[in-house]
């Protein structure tokens, strides 16, 4: 068995205590700039009286958060109304773990780094199901039902994206994939994969339950879909982990597409951290700029566009490599200083 | 030897889970906590894979079978569930019990004699296999039953959208 020491236990628990700090401290932040981006978008000023610009209104709501009430309806299931927003957590700070910010944060290294955040992430769903079913109400229900039917099949092309990347690069780690992508936005994976980014980038937006794609909780059918009857911290940690989850994809969309902690100048985690957070922005822009689309409308999108262009560009990427890969034509390109 | 404690106490973790979770999938007259315990289960099995050094295969079972096999179970077990069967509280007949202690001793039946008649040498502490030899297995080697199992995954594919199929013309 491969011989963990002492300090990397240590170092583990370390970097477990310094997640849990970055995935609140964050929420707040992110709260408050889709609450600002949203103001700007629609020409209204956007939080302003509690603190500078308005900065503190996510602590009060935070703290507001934490001191409310705890409520259950009645014949709820207890233990799978409270195992939902548990489980929706629990796996978070685990992603996070093998998140390359730069070489030296990354708080555990794993070969079959993006694989693992994409069994971990398969739990979200899970947990959607179970808050819905358990709250025995029809709103949540029908919440649950649209938003883990979307998820379910959006994952698909997803994975297709992210396969289409490891083909390219021969491998799941993701600190490898980061490295062998250079500085300026030409040696990015996504100059060779501009479509598995796009693909990417609407799924992840689907699995997120982004707008347009929040059906799961589309406030002005279902009042709040999955989530309708949960209360103070039951709430909160459904809101934290979207917005953990918002920042997981966006990191993994750096890592696999733009390049990670490359940047032309000064390579570290403040590239990493400037490109998720444009990521970011550009979520709440398009949040703020869609309208929610229709069920069919979206499921139609999934599996008549994004899954065959997936499959597509898989095939494509195969078909390629195993092209350049060829004795002839990999002199000619060597030639021609391509490769 | 800190390791070693803890690899225990991850072991019996996840023993617990596996049973508990598998006690609870068969007693709970409640089919979505009935399936909330064959989750666990699930969860303990992909983590004895970690114990025995195939991460490989515990993700992918975390990503199959809890991300998806159980989501669709769950989505099945919603739009069905008519309540508990046993809601009138009329007593289960006694050959019920019967049989259903059959159907489980059944796969023990099969397996126990291939145990001790072919016992498995077992490493003593569990080796890690790259990747990449993984899949030159399953495309050199075993490439025979993998496309097996792919041709069967397509025919029940295929009959899943047959079925579909038929019921939306009518």
């Amino acid at each position: 068995m491969e011989i963990l020491s002492f300090w990397t236990i240590v170092q583990l628990v370390l970097a477990l205590v310094a997640i849990l700090i970055f995935i609140s401290g964050n929420a707040i932040i992110l709260v408050w700039m889709e609450r600002k981006i949203a103001g700007y978008i629609q020409r209204r000023p956007g939080p302003v009286e509690v603190g500078p610009e308005g900065i503190l209104q996510c602590v009060a709501d935070a703290v507001k958060l934490l001191s409310k009430q705890i409520l259950k309806p009645t014949h709820a299931d207890s233990l799978l109304y409270w195992l939902g927003p548990i489980l929706i957590f629990f796996a978070v700070p685990l992603i996070f773990m093998v998140i390359p910010f730069s070489p030296f944060f990354t708080a555990y290294e794993v070969d079959l780094g993006i694989l693992l955040i994409l069994a971990f992430s398969g739990i979200n769903v899970l947990s959607v199901l179970v808050a819905g079913w358990s709250s025995n109400n029809k709103y949540s229900l029908y919440g649950a039902a649209r938003s883990v039917s979307m998820s379910v099949s959006f994952e698909i092309p997803l994975l297709l994206a992210v396969l289409a990347i490891a083909f390219q690069t021969g491998t799941l780690n993701l600190s490898t994939i980061v490295a062998k992508q250079g500085g300026w936005p030409w040696q990015w994976n996504i100059f060779v994969q501009p479509l598995a980014f796009f693909i990417y980038f609407v799924c992840a937006m689907a699995e997120t339950n982004r707008a347009p794609f929040d059906l799961g909780e589309s406030e002005s059918e279902l009042t709040a879909g999955f989530h309708t009857e949960y209360s103070g911290m039951g709430f909160a940690l459904f809101f934290l982990a979207e917005y953990a989850n918002m920042v997981v994809v966006c990191c993994v969309a750096t890592a696999l597409f733009l390049g990670g902690w490359n940047g032309p100048f000064l390579d570290g985690f403040w590239w990493f951290l400037a490109k998720a957070y444009g990521l970011l922005i550009v979520m709440m822009w398009i949040r703020w700029t869609y309208p929610r689309m229709r069920f069919d409308m979206i499921l139609n999108l999934n599996w008549k566009w994004l899954l065959p262009l997936g499959a597509l560009n898989l095939l494509g990427t195969a078909f390629v490599l195993k092209l350049i890969e060829t004795p002839c034509i990999k002199e000619f390109l060597e030639g021609w200083g391509i490769l | 030897m800190i390791m070693t404690v803890l690899a225990y106490l991850a072991f019996a973790l996840y023993f617990c889970l596996i049973i508990g979770g598998g006690l609870m999938a068969v007693f709970c007259s409640n089919l979505v906590r009935a399936l909330v315990g064959l989750i666990a289960t699930l969860l303990g099995v992909a983590g004895m894979y970690l114990l025995m050094q195939s991460p490989f295969l515990a993700f992918m079972q975390i990503l199959i079978y809890v991300g998806a096999v159980c989501v669709i179970i769950f989505f099945a077990l919603m739009m069905t569930a008519g309540g508990n069967e046993n809601e009138d509280g009329t007593p289960i007949p006694l050959g019920k019990y019967a049989r259903s202690f059959l159907a489980a001793i059944m796969p023990l039946s099969v397996l126990l004699p291939v145990i001790f008649l072919h016992p498995v040498d077992s490493a003593d502490s569990p080796v890690a296999t790259p990747l990449a030899e993984l899949g030159r297995g399953l495309t050199e080697d075993f490439v025979l039953p993998f496309e097996l199992i792919s041709i069967i995954l397509l025919i029940a594919m295929a009959g899943a959208v047959f079925l579909a199929w038929e019921r939306r013309n009518k």
